[in-house]
């Protein structure tokens, strides 16, 4: 464990030690960031919210949606803390700045506060979908305003058929690394595995509020925990041993999100990868797992350097805000490299329990009934041995448990599509477990 | 007593044997030897350096090519101040040595002293090898000051534990302060004061009546004083090295043993580590691998029983001190 002083520290839990031969180097890394960090001092100029809100004809079916998604606008629009930039756009098939309307950023206070939500009101439904035009006028608001945390929240209620995904696919590229981007879908006509691409590219979350009426509080809560980060852009640099190979970067806690495609190298032997804004005393736990060339009997070897930079000096001169390192011992006493580490055995039974719900319900969707059984019985098996009880009650909606034990389960007939849809886009939030005290 | 005149190491001016600093410049004549690295000593990596591959070695030892840890200068450490000899090795299986040892000669009004401190890092705690040297390297200071003074040697043992603590928590960082074992000796021409924290230990090894002379402070010695199983079960259970008191985290001020031993006769005082006593505890044993050569030739015993312990397996690191008795400083010159 490390703390450079600067704010953030790095834990790693692991069994470094490894059989003669051995490759294969896992270790949780959990980061906190110091509760009263030089982050407190952050001026609140530096932070940029837009709030993007889907007008398409269907948002007025049922009426209230569209009621409902005017009253969340104004309810995040409350929440900006006084100085904080912000804009709010307006999407179809095309996109439109709201407020302000010359695509630029305002500075919340009491009179932009009015304004804004005086202009929300007037939002009205008709058009299509294409997200990925939203998504390209929030960039070149965002780029009026040089602000170190960008965020926004993005609200839709169906799919997107306006334009390709290869279209959605080059304005999410454009997005990432320029602001981060929490998605909700309302009712349940719009896809879990299209808006779960922008929020994982977008370092956000994607979540289902199946009913209009819950719109407001969840915009409220959304925009306090975006109120809460303090700490822009920060990057997990991983440092490797020559001839060493990254297997998986992949954060674990509180909600799985794999990164190890995200790596941008920064030297001949060490890559970064992006973990968004953090907020004072917020913690979360990642997954490394490292290839190495094994070593003797007796040796000792820094399978990889975990260190916390402010990504925005990436290079030679970056600044590192906490260090941790997971290390490697070859031993030929079995007792010792056959001890499976607690926390690496837990998540990766969390990861597993994600994918299996994740591929049942893709199965199911697909018809295939058999494998559907088989992955969601699995998934019921993992989520009771790791204590994922949330995870449990959304799966008992969607399947019976003939049997907790052997995972035995079998389809519901009739399945709420809301049901369904919690159960995608949450499959992904993981129980967290501490490291043991020694 | 005579006054040998001897040079001062710093200075070369002529000294008395009996002061402890030069007149001349005030340099230390005879100041205390740890176990660490030569001074010089650069580390460089075994395997990048072969390669001809120029590698930096970060500040918290490893290669910065290919992650191997880089040796330290500590591996194997061979000390012999006449009076007194040391040997501290790594062993086959550990990535460092996290044993250390600090050894100081004196000459007193009552005659010749040897002290030597032997501390052994727990590896479960973080810095086991800066905890160990720094232990060992406070403790010998405070016990030869007190030599040096002709103070209450108790009374002193008891201080330099203290300090020895001190020193250790001061390494403590975010993951908590370090610990180690201690056991320290101050060996006089007729008595000797032992000092003991956790299961590093000191035997008599004689050929008449050789004895273990500390009690460790561990599961597996309270596993054997509650009569719930023989020595044979005891330390076969794995909590067996569990150490029961120890010096540093969580202990600010550890009460050490302190005891006092008489030399029946000739013998040798030996300080250890697990590593060494792990694979041979009875003191017979020992006795019957060095004796009687150890009389005459410490160093050369001290190097049969590191390769005993390397031979047997060389689980641990080993560090042994062998302190011949009766005490004598001409001895060095015949071995070395």
């Amino acid at each position: 464990m490390s703390d450079l002083g600067s704010g953030f520290t790095v834990e790693v839990d692991q069994n470094q030690y490894l059989p003669e031969g051995g490759r294969s180097v896992s270790a949780i890394v959990t980061v906190t960031a110091a509760a009263g960090s030089p982050a407190a001092s952050a001026s609140p100029t530096a932070a940029a919210e837009i709030i993007i809100v889907d007008c398409s004809g269907s948002m007025d079916v049922p009426s209230f949606k569209m009621a409902s998604a005017r009253a969340a606008v104004t309810a995040a629009i409350d929440v900006l803390h006084d100085g904080t930039a912000f804009a709010v756009v307006a999407g179809t098939n095309t996109a439109w700045p709201v407020f302000p309307t010359d695509g630029t950023m305002a500075l919340a206070g009491p009179g932009t506060r009015a304004a804004a939500k005086q202009a929300a009101a007037g939002l009205r439904a008709s058009g299509g979908t294409a997200i990925g035009q939203w998504l390209r006028l929030a960039c070149s608001i965002f780029e009026t305003y040089p602000a170190q945390l960008r965020h926004a929240i993005l609200l839709t209620d169906g799919k997107n058929q306006h334009e390709t995904p290869q279209q959605l696919d080059a304005a999410i590229a454009r997005s990432e690394g320029l602001f981060s981007c929490d998605c909700r879908g309302v009712g349940t006509d719009w896809e879990v595995a299209e808006l779960r691409r922008v929020s994982t590219a977008l370092l956000g979350t994607v979540d289902i509020v199946a009913d209009p009426a819950g719109l407001a509080a969840d915009f409220t809560a959304m925009m306090e925990n975006a109120m809460g980060k303090q700490v822009a852009d920060v990057a997990l640099r991983v440092w490797t041993p020559q001839s060493a190979q990254v297997q998986l970067v992949k954060q674990v806690a509180p909600d799985m999100v794999d990164l190890t495609s995200r790596r941008t190298q920064t030297g001949p032997q060490a890559g970064d990868y992006p973990t968004g804004a953090w907020a004072p005393g917020e913690s979360r736990d990642y997954h490394v797992a490292v290839s190495v060339n094994p070593a003797g009997v007796g040796q000792e070897m820094l399978a990889a350097r975990v260190s916390l930079v402010a990504s925005s000096s990436a290079g030679s001169g970056s600044e590192v805000l906490g260090q941790g390192l997971v290390r490697a011992v070859w031993t030929d006493d079995e007792a010792l490299s056959t001890k499976i580490n607690g926390r690496v055995a837990h998540y990766t039974g969390q990861a597993e329990l994600a994918s299996a719900i994740q591929d049942g319900l893709e199965a199911r969707k697909a018809g295939d009934e058999e494998t559907a059984t088989a992955k969601l019985g699995k998934a019921v098996k993992l989520a009771q041995e790791s204590g994922n009880e949330d995870t449990a009650k959304l799966l008992a909606k969607v399947v019976d448990v003939v049997d907790l034990a052997t995972g035995t389960v079998r389809l519901k007939k009739a399945v709420n599509d809301a049901d369904e849809m919690a159960l995608d886009t949450r499959s992904t939030k993981t129980v967290r477990v501490k490291k043991e005290q020694a | 007593m005579d006054v040998t005149v001897t040079e001062c190491p710093s200075c070369g001016e002529p000294a008395a044997t009996g002061d402890a600093f030069c007149e001349y410049c005030g340099a230390e004549l005879a100041p205390a030897v740890v176990s660490d690295a030569a001074p010089g000593f650069v580390p460089s990596c075994p395997v990048c350096s072969v390669a001809g591959i120029s590698a930096e070695v970060t500040a918290d030892g490893y290669c910065e090519s290919c992650g191997r840890k880089v040796p330290t200068g500590r591996d194997h450490i061979e000390l012999d101040l006449g009076l007194l000899v040391g040997v501290t090795d790594k062993g086959l299986r550990h990535p460092r040595n996290e044993d250390a040892m600090a050894l100081a000669t004196a000459t007193t009004s009552a005659g010749q002293v040897a002290i030597a401190v032997v501390c052994d890092g727990v590896s479960s705690s973080p810095r086991p090898d800066e905890a160990s040297l720094a232990g060992a390297e406070t403790a010998v200071r405070v016990l030869l000051e007190a030599v040096r003074m002709g103070d209450d040697l108790s009374e002193a043992s008891r201080d330099a534990v203290a300090d020895a603590a001190e020193a250790l928590n001061a390494l403590a960082g975010p993951g908590g302060a370090p610990s180690a074992t201690y056991v320290a000796a101050v060996a006089c021409e007729t008595a000797v004061t032992l000092s003991w924290l956790g299961d590093s230990r000191v035997y008599w090894i004689s050929e008449a009546e050789p004895q273990l002379l500390t009690t460790d402070d561990s599961l597996a010695q309270e596993m054997i004083a509650s009569g719930l199983f023989d020595e044979a079960t005891a330390m076969a259970s794995p909590q067996a090295h569990v150490i029961t008191r120890w010096l540093g985290a969580d202990n600010e001020t550890p009460e050490a043993h302190v005891a006092q031993f008489v030399p029946p006769g000739p013998g040798v005082l030996v300080l250890c580590t697990d590593g060494l006593w792990n694979y041979q505890a009875e003191a017979a044993d020992l006795a019957s691998l060095i004796m009687p050569d150890a009389l005459a030739n410490p160093a050369g015993a001290a190097d049969v029983l590191l390769k005993f312990a390397l031979d047997a397996g060389g689980m641990d690191n080993i560090t042994v001190v062998l302190v011949p008795y009766p005490l004598s400083s001409s001895r060095s010159a015949d071995v070395s």
